[in-house]
């Protein structure tokens, strides 16, 4: 990268005659090199600008991009990386918040509940995670442990957050939504970049390089590593669950538009402070190739294959590692008549070795799982504006041998800037580990002796949605939706036995699927463009979820074990670029209150301030749960965390 | 549904915020207005920036002396696949000069002929017809940019890609030799990327 010794006079020969605009356009130079925003510049002050000033200007702005998701059946919320940037988050769930259809709890230091409509628990198993097309959720309960999934932040291109069934494309255990955080390519993520920050509740830091590796590849490395504090209780004493944990990674891309491969890792270990005696651990790392070809006919392929090792040690409760491999295959035809067809397959396998306790069991404690599916999808151009998708996905898995997945969508775009879609779509959640193979507690007799007959969780969904753009500078997002659910987890007595109760011997219980219900909602929200550097955002979501006991159902505790979702959330944010060096960003987030165990409903106000000193070096202030000295999110009140006031001062600096 | 604390406490504050911002910003920007434009301008910086780019770069090529019938030929620059750039483009080089030539924009569409172009631009909308565009340009000496992922390979002499947010370019020395297009060297320091095309 060239370094610029003088920018008033690179790149211009002149003669005196042109001197006083030269010192004009020194000006003006000094004014861009100093200032990273330049929203009002025209392309007449562009065009004084020498090159080397020109390979300066940040081209990112408050305003969203043009959405390529735009024409999208679904209900799809786009994060980007201005808005991670601008929110001052630190850690991915705290990066999810920003999504106004996903429910995101903290249950502690280092826990998360996230769902999208409803079912959200430390173990929801709904929503289908991927991290550059790697899954990250766990066979072990369907879900995802949040403590270990991480990228570094500021490569991160956008993050897909779809509420609703994942349809053809993403499979069994996307019932209630997909979320896929995408990372910068490794050509955009060039040169090096020094983060380190530091407040009351963390501290922590990140680095990144990236160069060129032969012909026509690039490739960057990256390391981060942070260390958080405990949190509290309502009554003042500690939480122990203070932890630290360090990463690194690495991703290379070769090739562009009409073929390409592209070659990433990461590794990751961390201590994790806890109630017992010992420290949890985890560690895990993972390596994905990811090829493709765009073919003489006109088709595309996309291969993925990808390696994935995880570690947990949770001393006097369980050890777990757990080793997984997948492949995947899809092919896109070229469009023939009104017909473009997708399909593909993929195989996953994964090796599970557990350490049991005196406290729980998941027998056999070692299990090899396999999965594989087919899909099929086809997009027919009905007229002009009308497009009807039709999709289905075979996936058989190691429980319940085959399941069926059909989705169809309908997608009506009288204008351009305006589509009505609905859909209809049958999901389901493949039994996991936490289903079919816990006893509680570790050793004979059970109170738990797993789920010998659970099968899979049913959905069938409907949902009707708006997008639109209706005046140039509002954007707004609109989805109605009504799941039927079927055969959800439920506590049963096992044949010629008594449940009662979880806690007392003498009970014995199995897990069933005797609990079934309804969920109804409107997710909504849009954006307000006020000026050219600000932008006012928001979304709401009403949640009206409606669960029963099947007849013949025993269950002691009932739909209460299988979510805690507040009736309505809502947010309002604010980004604002003051001046050309100043950006206020201001987040307002309100969630209602849990049913139970009850937590409150609370209001939390984020603020951030940044301000970019010189060309390449920003500082930033966070100041979260503003006006709040401390609100619980998840959990019982005598144990549950709190979180309080935060303050957190970042360096950035783009070398 | 227990509160511990109540709402009416909470209100008073977030709107003292609210205010407190808007205050803040009426005094900083003038009285907010709704500016219809800027939810339009969503890539608009960055095809600015790029047209400024375009323009500038034809001050650090040499043509072949074949490209130029008479010394006060214009240089015309010819747009394909990329509406918003041509726009940005022709308000650029309105009243300037390159090396003394005046400056011309074209508008080009596919199968368009190519004569009397110096320097071709190929959106990514055109991107699937890189190869034929950039066969075709080479014997004319005409200066082909493009801002698609990998488009150097398929024969385009100057590429467009975001870094970290900002619009850089690289450049395909082995692309520009075939052409008979010399670089300044001044041009060469600035990019991002050089590739002379050895393997």
């Amino acid at each position: 990268m060239t370094r610029l010794e003088n920018p008033a006079v690179a790149g211009h020969t002149s003669s005196a005659a042109h001197r006083p605009a030269r010192t004009l356009t020194g000006a003006l130079a000094v004014m861009v090199f100093v200032h990273g925003h330049t929203a009002e510049l025209r392309v007449s002050d562009l065009a004084d600008l020498s090159l080397e000033q020109l390979a300066n200007i940040e081209v990112t702005s408050v305003s969203r991009r043009a959405e390529r998701l735009a024409d999208a059946p679904a209900s799809i919320y786009v994060i980007t990386n201005e808005d991670i940037r601008r929110s001052g988050v630190t850690s991915l769930p705290e990066a999810l918040r920003l999504a106004p259809n996903l429910e995101v709890a903290r249950t502690s230091a280092s826990g998360y509940a996230i769902t999208a409509r409803g079912f959200n628990s430390t173990t929801a198993n709904k929503l289908l995670v991927l991290i550059d097309g790697r899954s990250v959720y766990t066979p072990l309960f369907s879900g995802v442990f949040w403590d270990a999934q991480d990228v570094m932040l500021e490569d991160v291109e956008r993050i897909e957050v779809i509420s609703g069934p994942g349809g053809t494309l993403w499979g069994a255990n996307a019932m209630n939504g997909v979320i896929n955080v995408i990372t910068r390519q490794a050509q955009a993520t060039q040169g090096t970049v020094v983060n380190v920050g530091g407040g009351n509740l963390e501290s922590g830091g990140s680095f990144r390089y990236g160069g060129r590796v032969a012909a026509d590849g690039h490739y960057r490395v990256y390391g981060k590593f942070f260390d958080r504090e405990n949190t509290e209780r309502a009554n003042g004493t500690e939480v122990p669950d203070a932890w630290h944990k360090g990463q690194i990674g690495f991703r290379a891309d070769w090739g562009g538009a009409s073929r390409s491969f592209t070659l990433q890792g990461d590794a990751y270990t961390g201590k994790l402070d806890q109630t017992q005696p010992g420290k949890t651990t985890i560690d895990g790392m993972n390596l994905l190739g990811r090829w493709f070809q765009r073919l003489a006919g006109g088709s595309d392929i996309r291969v993925q294959t990808y390696l994935d090792h995880t570690e947990r040690d949770v001393p006097g409760t369980f050890r777990e590692e757990l080793d997984i491999f997948d492949l995947e295959f899809q092919q896109a035809l070229p469009r023939a008549a009104s017909h473009r067809i997708l399909w593909g397959g993929g195989y996953r396998y994964a090796r599970d070795r557990v350490q049991n306790s005196a406290v729980l069991a998941f027998l056999p404690a070692d299990r090899n799982l396999d999965w594989a599916n087919l899909f099929v999808q086809d997009e027919i151009r009905i007229s002009e504006t009308v497009e009807f998708t039709a999709g289905i996905k075979f996936e058989r898995n190691d429980y319940t041998g085959w399941e069926t997945l059909p989705s169809l969508r309908l997608a009506w775009k009288p204008y351009a800037y305006q589509l009505l879609w609905t859909a209809l779509s049958r999901a389901v959640r493949a039994p996991s580990r936490l289903d079919r193979d816990l006893f509680v507690p570790g050793n004979p007799p059970f109170v738990l002796a797993g789920g010998p007959d659970f099968r899979s969780e049913i959905a069938n969904i409907l949902e009707v949605g708006y997008r639109g753009q209706p005046l140039s500078a509002v954007s707004f997002s609109i989805t109605a939706f009504y799941h039927d659910y079927d055969h959800l987890r439920s506590l049963e007595p096992a044949p010629g036995g008594t449940c009662v109760s979880l806690a007392a011997p003498g009970n014995t219980c199995v897990l069933g699927n005797l609990i079934e219900g309804t969920s109804k909602g409107v997710e909504a929200w849009g954006a307000y463009q006020v000026m050219r550097a600000w932008r006012l955002s928001g979304g709401v979501v009403f949640l009206d979820l409606d669960l029963e006991r099947k007849p013949g159902s025993l269950d002691p505790t009932g739909p209460v074990a299988l979510g805690n979702d507040p009736a309505y959330q809502w947010q309002l944010r604010s980004s604002h670029n003051l001046t050309d060096k100043h950006e206020l960003d201001i987040l307002v987030r309100s969630i209602g209150a849990l049913p139970g165990p009850d937590v409150p409903a609370y209001t939390a106000v984020d603020v951030r301030l940044g301000w970019r000193l010189i060309r390449d070096v920003e500082l930033s202030l966070t100041l979260q749960n503003l006006f709040d000295s401390s609100h619980p999110e998840f959990g019982a009140p005598a144990t549950r965390s709190e979180y309080q006031r935060g303050v957190f001062l970042k360096l950035s600096w783009r070398i | 549904m227990t509160r511990v604390e109540s709402p009416m406490t909470r209100w008073p504050r977030l709107a003292a915020v609210l205010m407190l911002h808007a205050a803040f910003l009426a005094f900083l920007s003038g009285w907010p207005r709704a500016d219809a434009r800027a939810a339009e301008d969503t890539e608009t910086l960055e095809q600015r920036v790029k047209a400024a780019y375009l323009y500038k770069f034809a001050g650090y090529i040499e043509w072949p002396a074949k490209s130029f019938s008479r010394s006060d030929t214009p240089v015309t620059i010819g747009v394909m696949g990329n509406e918003l750039l041509a726009a940005e483009l022709i308000q650029a080089v309105t009243g300037r000069t390159v090396n003394d030539r005046v400056v011309t924009v074209k508008r080009l569409k596919a199968g368009d002929s190519l004569a009397g172009i110096h320097v071709l631009f190929i959106g990514k909308t055109e991107s699937a017809r890189l190869n034929q565009l950039a066969q075709s340009a080479q014997p004319r000496s005409i200066l082909t940019v493009t801002e698609s992922d990998g488009a150097l390979a398929h024969g385009s002499v100057i590429n467009f890609v975001l870094n970290d947010g900002r619009v850089r370019f690289e450049i395909a020395l082995d692309s520009a030799e075939k052409s008979g297009l010399k670089l300044s060297s001044r041009l060469l320091a600035v990019a991002q990327e050089v590739r002379t095309g050895m393997p």
